[in-house]
């Protein structure tokens, strides 16, 4: 049976080299294969899942029979899929979601002139992520990592005609590559330290020697490369502009799965940093800074795709506060509350982003807030799924957030009792409550301003036949045609079918699964948390229960008085605090900052570069000379003359009889 | 007696798949003389490829009731190895080749390629020196006339003179060396020879024995282009067609490399190593050998502006990496990693990197212009992107990335040499691997400047060629073999292992009376 898991990344990946190779011929019929394949995989996940529920004993796992890749001399390479619960669990997430989200994407990218080339990368992204969850050790892991990262930089620069877009891929690359170099150097300490990279083995090795020190600096370092994988305070810059790629890439790589790969590889190291206390502290913090700070700046953004793209990182900030509160006994309930929140935002942000294409398809490409509203009517499917994306996200009761979002804040309550950091675990505990409120209020916020009120439908809308997310097309252009209203229509069942079948997910997952507790059994049979996780009992905490709704009800509410009932209060609101307001809007000036502390001083630094470059090429160059020197000198020997050969062959032979007879003369062995 | 007997009976079971191929080539020679074409006898010596095939893999011979010492030919795992490569090398040499032959001259074409491929063959299963000759000699006078059925200028005319006088040369000097040997252990049979030095009866000649095996290695330098035994090949790929080119570049090295590894004993049983033990001198040789070998060929390779010329000493160079493995694997303690297994996965790697990049060249050039310049390939990436992708992946395994074959085999190469154990020799490997390191360099750079030049320079003359049917299967067979070995090596890993053990049972040179 368990050869059967080699189908779940082999599909996707030959779906990617067959669109890849004869996408010319495949042209409007590329994403057949890629459905098919990403389904196939959806179904082999599946199968894995009910596999691993029917394993009896306390571990459950299911291990492929090794590959043996390379072996010469001590060195033996061999790829093995291990599926245990978290991996079934991420499995899920990505290939149902993304079955999902190709489907939708056969309506969104119709007619666009790269619709093969978009579907090869989008399978072969589903490849790297499902390799990246599937292997039992850290380089294999980092590999895929910067396969993910290559699939997002495509996808992000998809339309690279565009510049904004070519410069978002790269500042993308960039900002993940800082993170990267940090990660590499963290792998290089444990190979150092422990000699291997296998996570079993890591974590016996772990346990063995547990106040390590290096384990601390690791630790950090594994968690630099999470910090730029998933858009964390301070190198969170780059999401918010990868919303340039198309809108179906966002929903599965930038928002459901790809930036959720640094909270599986905490969780998956979680062994690790249970030995490293402060590690975790910091974890905590970074986590919840990033929250709030996201949770702010969505706040006040006009962009429906930039609000979403924030609360993304305000979503990931909170997965890794719950990871960093797993100090002591409550690093496995921790690591379930971190990917029960993972799994379920999965859902309801892939359903926001596509409900947000499908407003940016019906508006012709328009999705400033401000040009936009009164939308119930026109796209009602869309409004309705929207609204179950948006409350789930707000964190209403019986909503999938709800349920996740509750188990983050009963982690972190009870993390600060008897912490060394127990101030830390303070400010989490209530950073993350601010959090809620603010994220019940900016959902409702862009809910509101796009559905209700006065219809108001910009002039593009019913052009998306011709203009597709503006790329290559004169933005200018349309916004000087006179403005009037436009026609919307809603979105073709394509895009809609897979917005209802995420909407029931969004609704139901989390209740279902929470209620039943089904979630946390089914990861407690993961082997990392048998062996190296204490056990902990958790008590549902019903007064924090409430707390969480009643935040996220207040949080609605005021949104609904703010821009339903009272239209006015949102413009006297900004005007009444305008440094903050502007402090909100501007992205706390972050970028601006980066560019003075980064693009200053590395100007600066380059031009050193540069005259020491200067310098060395010569070297080099000197160097490089000497080859070509040395061929100079042998050169005329190959003169073309064939009786030369054989005389040059003859003298060669004559040399080498003079140099052996010598030698055997030195040792006197005639 | 009964056992000589029988295992002298037993040779032209043991040639049969040799057999198949000589008796299509007379088929096709005969046939192509009434009736020129180029589809009917193509498609005749692809069965006859196949069926040859087909009796390697479906008919292997039992080897237990032989006598090594006296059987003629022996088809243990390393001639199985090399009868195997020699085929489908032929296949594809003769899909790549396709293209450039005029319809009269096909015919006789193929049928010389057959013959040759009965060379490798042979010379894998060659057991006696006389046997190793005639095979050696098989496979170069067919090089002979298809070096000038393709082309008929004068630059063809030239480099198959040259290649011609060069060749019956160093076959002089081999069979010098053949009868040193002769004259030392008065046999010929090559398992008897090692046989004699294992049990030191010839101790007391080392100077011949030294002078005889110097003999011998400078008559198969001749064939892997070994420095200074390489002059020819330049200008030899040069004047020739780019199939003929491919030819040379591939087979001879095949069969040279397989030469040294039965001749030098390198299969032999076990640590009774033989003809390296008397002549002490041996590794040192080859260790000299390699070192100059891949120096000289990358430093000149840096010069040339003409690609078929820098394919030529690029060829030299590879042959120096392989060199590494013959020299070491006398010092290796486990011979399974590195030294022969790894000499012969290199072959493969080499020969789909090689005779790949040849068929790139054949795609591109037409009756009218033959393409080989640097310069002709300029923006290659964008008037032939598949070419140029598939150019790149070659270069790319030649200089030795990750995940193409050339890694692979390198790696293997590169483990051998730095796993040796006794102090001195791993001192002196050590810099052997050293001199090895800095020569990858120096390769990636002219390799790196060729993919420069088609990636990042524009066209001055647009190429017309396009690949035909069968240049395109042929590089698609060289694509996936240089992505197979570089992606997942472990089958051939396990293959060439297999090739590379011990080739004579330890009881049969234990038992003679």
């Amino acid at each position: 049976m368990s050869d059967v898991l080699w189908l779940i990344p082999v599909l996707p990946l030959a779906a990617a080299v067959l669109v890849g190779l004869f996408g010319k011929l495949l042209r409007g019929q590329s994403h057949w294969p890629v459905v098919a394949a990403i389904a196939g995989s959806a179904c082999v996940s599946l199968y894995a899942v009910v596999q691993l529920h029917h394993q009896s004993g306390p571990v459950a796992v299911l291990r492929s029979t090794p590959l043996p890749w390379f072996s010469a001399g001590g060195v033996n390479i061999d790829f093995q899929l291990v599926v245990d619960p978290i991996t079934a669990v991420m499995l899920t997430a990505i290939t149902f979601i993304g079955t999902w989200i190709s489907i939708y994407s056969i309506g969104y990218m119709h007619d666009d002139p790269g619709y093969p080339r978009y579907f090869a990368v989008f399978s072969g992204f589903v490849f790297s992520m499902c390799g990246l969850v599937l292997t039992d050790n850290l380089l294999v892991l980092y590999g895929f990592w910067e396969g993910v990262g290559l699939c997002s930089y495509l996808l992000i620069g998809f339309w690279f005609a565009k510049p904004s877009a070519a410069a978002a891929a790269r500042k993308a690359f960039l900002v993940t590559r800082l993170g990267d170099a940090a990660f590499v150097l963290g792998i290089f300490l444990l190979w150092n330290k422990f000699g291997t990279l296998e996570f079993e083995e890591l974590f016996q090795a772990a346990r063995a020697q547990p106040n390590e020190p290096i384990l601390l600096t690791a630790c950090l370092l594994l968690f630099c490369g999470a910090v730029g994988k998933s858009a964390q305070f301070p190198l969170h810059v780059w999401l918010p502009d990868a919303m340039e790629g198309p809108t179906p890439a966002s929903a599965l790589i930038h928002a459901a799965t790809m930036v959720t790969a640094g909270v599986y590889l905490v969780g998956r190291t979680m062994p690790l940093f249970v030995a490293a206390p402060a590690a975790l502290a910091t974890v905590a913090v970074i986590g919840t800074i990033t929250a709030l700070l996201a949770a702010l700046i969505a706040l006040t953004q006009h962009d429906l795709k930039r609000v979403m793209a924030y609360s993304t990182v305000s979503q990931l900030g909170y997965m890794f506060a719950a990871l960093g509160s797993g100090q002591g006994d409550l690093a496995a309930f921790a690591v379930t509350a971190a990917i029960f929140h993972l799994f379920t935002h999965a859902f309801f942000k892939a359903l926001l982003f596509l409900a947000s294409g499908s407003v940016m398809h019906a508006m012709g490409h328009v999705i400033d807030m401000r040009r936009i509203g009164g939308l119930r009517k026109a796209l009602p499917i869309t409004h309705w799924t929207f609204f179950i994306g948006a409350m789930a996200l707000a964190g209403l009761p019986p909503f999938s957030g709800f349920w996740s979002k509750d188990e983050i804040l009963a982690v972190a309550k009870e993390a600060g009792h008897g912490s060394a950091y127990h101030a830390a675990y303070l400010f989490v505990f209530y950073g993350l409550l601010l959090t809620a409120l603010l994220t019940a209020f900016y959902t409702s916020r862009a809910y509101f301003r796009t559905f209700w009120g006065p219809e108001v439908i910009p002039a593009e809308a019913g052009h998306h036949g011709h203009s597709h997310d503006d790329h290559g097309h004169d933005h200018d252009h349309h916004a000087s045609e006179p403005a009037g209203p436009g026609v919307a229509h809603e979105s073709p069942f394509v895009m809609t079918g897979p917005l209802i079948v995420l909407a029931i997910g969004a609704a139901c997952v989390g209740g279902l699964l929470a209620v039943t507790h089904g979630f946390a059994h089914f990861l407690g049979h993961t082997s990392d948390f048998v062996k190296y996780l204490p056990k902990h009992e958790h008590h549902a905490d019903y007064g924090l229960m409430a707390l969480s709704a009643g935040l996220s009800v207040v949080g609605i509410f005021s949104a609904w008085w703010i821009y339903v009932r009272n239209p006015k209060t949102a413009g006297a609101m900004a005007r009444a605090v305008p440094r903050l307001y502007a402090l909100s809007q501007n992205r706390f000036y972050l970028d601006e900052i980066y560019g003075w502390l980064a693009v200053g001083p590395l100007t600066a630094i380059a031009v050193i570069s540069r005259v020491f470059d200067m310098l060395v090429d010569g070297i080099v160059d000197i160097i490089g000379r000497v080859p070509r020197f040395f061929g100079g000198l042998f050169r005329p020997v190959q003169n073309g003359l064939v009786q030369f050969y054989a005389l040059a062959t003859v003298l060669g032979l004559v040399v080498f009889i003079f140099v052996l007879a010598y030698l055997r003369g030195e040792k006197g062995a005639w | 007696m009964d056992a000589s007997i029988a295992t002298l009976q037993s040779a032209f079971r043991q040639g049969a798949p040799e057999a198949v191929l000589i008796l299509t080539a007379f088929v096709v020679f005969l046939g192509g003389a009434f009736r020129p074409g180029k589809l009917v006898w193509g498609f005749v010596c692809l069965l006859g490829f196949v069926g040859a095939l087909l009796v390697v893999l479906w008919h292997p011979f039992d080897l237990s009731k032989c006598v090594p010492t006296v059987s003629v030919l022996w088809t243990d795992p390393l001639c199985h190895y090399t009868r195997i490569v020699a085929i489908v090398g032929g296949v594809v040499l003769l899909l790549a080749s396709w293209d450039e032959l005029p319809h009269t001259q096909a015919a006789d074409y193929f049928a010389c390629l057959l013959i040759l491929t009965a060379g490798v063959g042979l010379v894998g299963a060659a057991n006696e020196l006389v046997t190793m000759f005639l095979a050696l000699e098989l496979i170069s006078i067919p090089t002979y006339v298809m070096l000038y059925l393709p082309r008929t200028g004068r630059p063809a005319q030239e480099a198959a003179v040259k290649y011609f006088l060069l060749s019956i040369f160093s076959s002089a000097l081999l069979l010098f060396g053949f009868s040193y040997l002769y004259g030392v252990t008065g046999t010929t049979n090559i398992a008897a020879i090692h046989e004699a030095f294992a049990r030191r009866e010839v101790t007391m000649l080392p100077g011949l024995v030294m002078a005889g095996s110097l003999f011998v290695v400078a008559g198969l330098g001749f064939r892997i282009t070994a420095v200074p035994f390489h002059f020819y090949a330049p200008d030899v790929y040069q004047g020739t067609g780019n199939g003929p080119a491919a030819l040379l570049a591939f087979i001879p090295k095949v069969a040279g490399f397989v030469a040294f590894i039965r001749l030098l004993g390198f299969t032999g049983p076990g640590p009774v190593l033989s003809a390296i033990e008397v002549g002490v001198e041996m590794p040192l040789l080859l260790w000299i050998l390699a070192a100059i070998t891949m120096t000289i060929g990358n430093v000149l390779a840096v010069w040339q502006d003409d690609v078929k010329r820098m394919l030529a000493y690029s060829g030299v160079a590879h042959s120096g990496y392989m060199l590494l493995g013959l020299a070491v694997n006398p010092y290796l303690a486990d011979k399974a990693n590195g030294g022969v297994p790894a000499i012969l996965f290199y072959l493969i790697a080499y020969g789909a990197m090689t005779v790949g990049a040849f068929a790139v060249l054949q795609a591109l050039s037409t009756d009218n212009r033959a393409v080989s310049r640097n310069d002709d390939l300029a923006g290659l990436a964008e008037t032939h992107p598949g070419l140029a992708m598939a150019l790149a992946l070659f270069l790319f395994s030649m200089i030795g990335l990750p995940l193409t074959a050339g890694f692979a085999g390198k790696f293997q190469l590169f483990v051998g040499v730095l796993s040796t154990t006794a102090p001195a020799e791993s001192q002196m490997f050590r810099w052997l691997a050293l001199i090895a390191a800095v020569n990858a360099a120096i390769g990636a750079f002219y390799y790196l400047r060729l993919i420069g030049i088609m990636y990042l320079r524009t066209a001055i003359r647009p190429l017309p060629g396009r690949a035909g049917l069968t240049g395109v299967l042929a590089l698609a067979a060289c694509v996936g073999f240089t992505v197979w070995l570089g992606v997942y090596p472990a089958a051939v890993v396990k293959f060439t292992r297999n090739a590379g053990q011990a080739a004579y049972p330890v009881h049969h040179l234990a038992g003679r009376p």
